[in-house]
């Protein structure tokens, strides 16, 4: 049997009035503080590279694709979202995607596609926001996946970081 | 002629200080949700107009276009009337209220009040103690477990802490000699800070301001509504627009009973070190009275926790009052031996 002493309450505890007045200038000190609330669409989350957001394609510096439509990560995606047709091209990487579309409704961000990519051409960019009237708006296509390749840097380092070990 | 001045004398006053209100009222509902926001680390309500200011615009709009429910088996007549009921008396009250000791408008004499009654104190308390009708049939008619548990406590409550507001009240009528708000208003409006009744009678002060929360059921003490027990208690059937009048008589209540303190109590519309201070000088330090002390309704109620119900009642009966019937014989006393 556990016996619980109760303290004695001195006579300033038991008026309560003098405790109230400290939770008083607690609480009031408490409203100039800083709000920890991130106010969403004006101040987004900061992302870091090992942010696994939707897949993006990389285009270069000079406005080409780097996809040659080999389509390992149509294989690779476990969701069956991918779906690619190659077409020929004058470029040195002879092929390029005519169509590259991305469900987005049925990807799971595994990132299995950008592991399976040679070109490091599509990548987990840190977009994050997924939001439309349609099941059709979801399915991205080519031009809406399309990133210059600046932007998706940070995420290119990383992931070459990590294959280091191997 | 004659007439048609008095009529449009009092037209103008009821729409000034009844627009005051309920926009005072609508406008506490969106400090409630900042000055809570701000006490507990948030930014509050801030996307419909600057600051927020359109919130409870953009409620009341929400509000009107929700779906009245109506149980079923409740009785119809009783839970369509009890928000009225809540709503009316509240603003009632308000009527008495003396805002300036003198009234600006054409050839109407006497203080800015939208009536004046010789025996306003009894008024302005009769109605305070009629608001809970609204409570009490609008937990009975709903037909509901929780709805009824939160009016008989809504009642318990109010009884209880009606008589020692009213015994910390007659320690004030006692002391001034009179049941009219103006004339209890103007004998504090001397100009010297001293003559404010919160100095001559802080025990009455203390007792009447912690019975005014017990009144307008709010945090320490809102045990009529009590989310976590009993839902929303007396309201908890009621929607859209029904339950928003159960809300705007709950604020206009808290208004009504913020003003009776500040005349009871913290001078009405005396004006610091200012005695005969113009009309819109003294209501504005009515309203920044009343501000402040609608700031400090909020503050308390995100300040303390709620009491079990026992310790209500048993601060009210066995400490307020004993209390107040000692101050109250304390200041018969003393107004007999002529030290005030």
């Amino acid at each position: 049997m556990v016996i619980v002493k109760r303290k004695e309450l001195s006579l300033a505890e038991r008026l309560y009035l003098p405790e109230i007045v400290r939770g008083l200038s607690m609480t009031f000190r408490a409203m100039f503080k800083k709000p920890y609330t991130r106010q969403y669409p004006e101040e987004p989350l900061p992302t870091s590279e090992v942010t696994r957001g939707q897949p993006r394609l990389a285009v270069n510096d000079d406005d080409t694709i780097r996809c040659v439509s080999c389509g390992l990560c149509e294989i690779a995606c476990p969701a069956y979202a991918i779906t690619i047709d190659g077409q020929e091209t004058d470029r040195y990487i002879e092929r390029e995607p005519e169509r590259f579309d991305i469900d987005m409704l049925r990807c799971i961000l595994c990132g299995f596609c950008e592991e399976a990519c040679p070109k490091d051409a599509i990548l987990m960019s840190d977009e994050l926001e997924l939001a439309d009237f349609s099941r059709e708006a979801l399915v991205y296509d080519i031009e809406m996946l399309k990133r210059p390749v600046s932007k998706l840097r940070p995420r290119i380092d990383y992931v070459y970081k990590v294959n280091d070990r191997w | 002629m004659e007439l048609l001045i008095t009529i449009g004398v009092i037209v103008a006053k009821l729409t000034a200080i009844f627009g005051f209100v309920v926009t005072l009222a609508a406008l506490t509902t969106l400090a409630e949700r900042k000055v809570s926001a701000w006490i507990q680390f948030r930014h509050g309500p801030n996307r419909v107009g600057p600051f927020g200011l359109l919130q409870p615009l953009a409620d009341g709009v929400k509000f009107i276009f929700k779906e009245e429910l109506i149980p079923d088996r409740a009785n119809k007549l009783m839970f369509l009337l009890a928000p009225s009921l809540a709503a009316m008396p509240a603003m009632m009250g308000i009527a008495v209220i003396p805002f300036a000791a003198e009234s600006p408008f054409y050839g109407d004499t006497g203080p800015l009040a939208i009536a004046r009654l010789d025996i306003s104190v009894l008024y302005v308390l009769a109605f305070s103690g009629l608001s809970i009708y609204g409570v009490i049939l609008g937990g009975w008619a709903s037909n509901s477990k929780f709805s009824l548990l939160g009016a008989l406590r809504a009642s318990a409550q109010m009884i209880s802490y009606e008589l020692s507001l009213i015994l910390s009240v007659m320690a004030i009528v006692v002391m001034s000699g009179s049941l009219d708000l103006s004339v209890i208003a103007q004998q504090q409006s001397t100009g010297s800070l001293l003559d404010w009744n919160i100095f001559k009678q802080p025990l009455a002060f203390l007792l009447f301001l912690i019975a005014t929360f017990a009144e307008t059921n709010r945090h320490p003490f809102d045990f009529a509504e009590c989310e976590p027990e009993l839902v929303g208690g007396f309201h908890t059937e009621y929607s859209a627009m029904r339950f928003a009048l159960f809300f705007l008589g709950e604020y206009c209540a808290i208004i009504v009973m913020c003003s009776m303190t500040i005349t009871f109590f913290l001078g009405g519309f005396a004006v610091p070190f200012w005695a005969d201070a113009p009309w819109f000088i003294q209501a504005g330090g009515f309203i920044a009275k009343l501000c402040f002390l609608l700031f400090f309704f909020i503050w308390v109620r995100w300040t303390l926790p709620r009491f079990r119900f026992d310790q209500l009642m048993g601060l009210g009966w066995k400490t307020f009052l004993p209390l107040a019937l000692a101050n109250l014989f304390v200041t018969g006393l003393l107004v007999a031996l002529d030290v005030y």
